[in-house]
């Protein structure tokens, strides 16, 4: 009973009632679509590109700046902490000193 | 209309397209509007819905063919089926369903009258309650029986896994199965 009852409804979703389209529909869809200007999609990278193309400096003019720029992060990075100061540098020196008079 | 390109595959077709070319876009709208058409209908039923909405399908693609990600999509009609398919569920949500009139049954000029008004009353019944179907079990009974895919390829198109999909035909047969009691 199942059974027909599964057959029966597969039989009647496979005779579903389909309305031809209308045989144009593609032609309509082709011309249509002539009107239509297509968006170009720009990639972040030629996007970067286009954007440095508009300046054009020398090679040089890049070297410096990037030194500038890598010079600019390691002054910032460092902290004072990491410098001896002038006392540490004085005390230094004159154990130095004294290590060397202990010799003689 | 000739077909300009048949040689030349979906994913050939389309690299042509997003160059901007027109002949590649109109050999892709030749090749396939039929299969999509069909399956907006069984969404919509109505002709002109159906039409309107595949015509809208092809021109985003024509806008914007950038959509298309060969890397990221195994199959242009797979991912295509995906775009109708939404496409059909945003306009049902805009606008009102269409009510299915005496006008649209096709009756077999052999069948005798009391036969035609039978099945024009079964084709009502069914079509009513598969409109009422969860919109998935709706997709994948449109997907497996009137457009012939694998449920393999039915799957794909709905990102979900092969049992996820068997399932759904399931629960929607059993539910068509209970709701059309009357006709069997």
């Amino acid at each position: 009973m199942s059974d027909n009852k599964d057959e029966r409804l597969e039989q009647m979703l496979r005779a579903r009632r389909l309305e031809a389209a209308s045989p144009d529909l593609a032609a309509r869809i082709i011309l249509q679509a002539k009107n239509l200007p297509q968006l170009q999609s720009v990639s972040l990278w030629q996007a970067l590109r286009q954007a440095f193309a508009e300046f054009h400096l020398p090679k040089p003019a890049y070297v410096l700046a990037s030194a500038l720029v890598v010079g600019m992060v390691m002054g910032f990075t460092l902290t004072p902490d990491s410098f001896p100061t002038n006392d540490e540098i004085l005390t230094t020196t004159q154990n130095y000193i004294d290590a060397d008079e202990g010799l003689l | 209309m000739a077909l300009a390109w048949p040689e030349k595959d979906d994913h050939e077709l389309l690299a042509l397209v997003q160059g901007g070319s027109h002949p590649a876009f109109s050999e892709l709208v030749q090749r396939h509007n039929a299969r999509f058409y069909r399956l907006a209908f069984r969404y919509l039923q109505s002709k002109e819905a159906a039409e309107d909405v595949v015509q809208e399908a092809f021109l985003k693609l024509w806008e914007n063919p950038a959509l298309w990600q060969a890397d990221k999509n195994a199959k242009f009609t797979t991912w295509f089926y995906r775009v109708v398919v939404n496409l059909c569920l945003d306009w049902q949500k805009r606008k009102r369903p269409v009510e299915l009139t005496d006008s649209m049954a096709i009756i077999d000029q052999r069948e005798n009258a009391d036969q035609a008004l039978q099945r024009h009353q079964e084709q009502q019944a069914l079509e009513r309650e598969i409109a009422a179907l969860p919109e998935r079990q709706r997709t994948a009974l449109n997907l497996c029986f009137d457009e012939g895919l694998s449920n393999q390829d039915a799957a794909d198109v709905m990102g979900v896994n092969l049992k996820a999909l068997q399932s759904l035909i399931m629960r929607a047969k059993t539910t068509l199965k209970e709701r059309m009691k009357n006709y069997f």
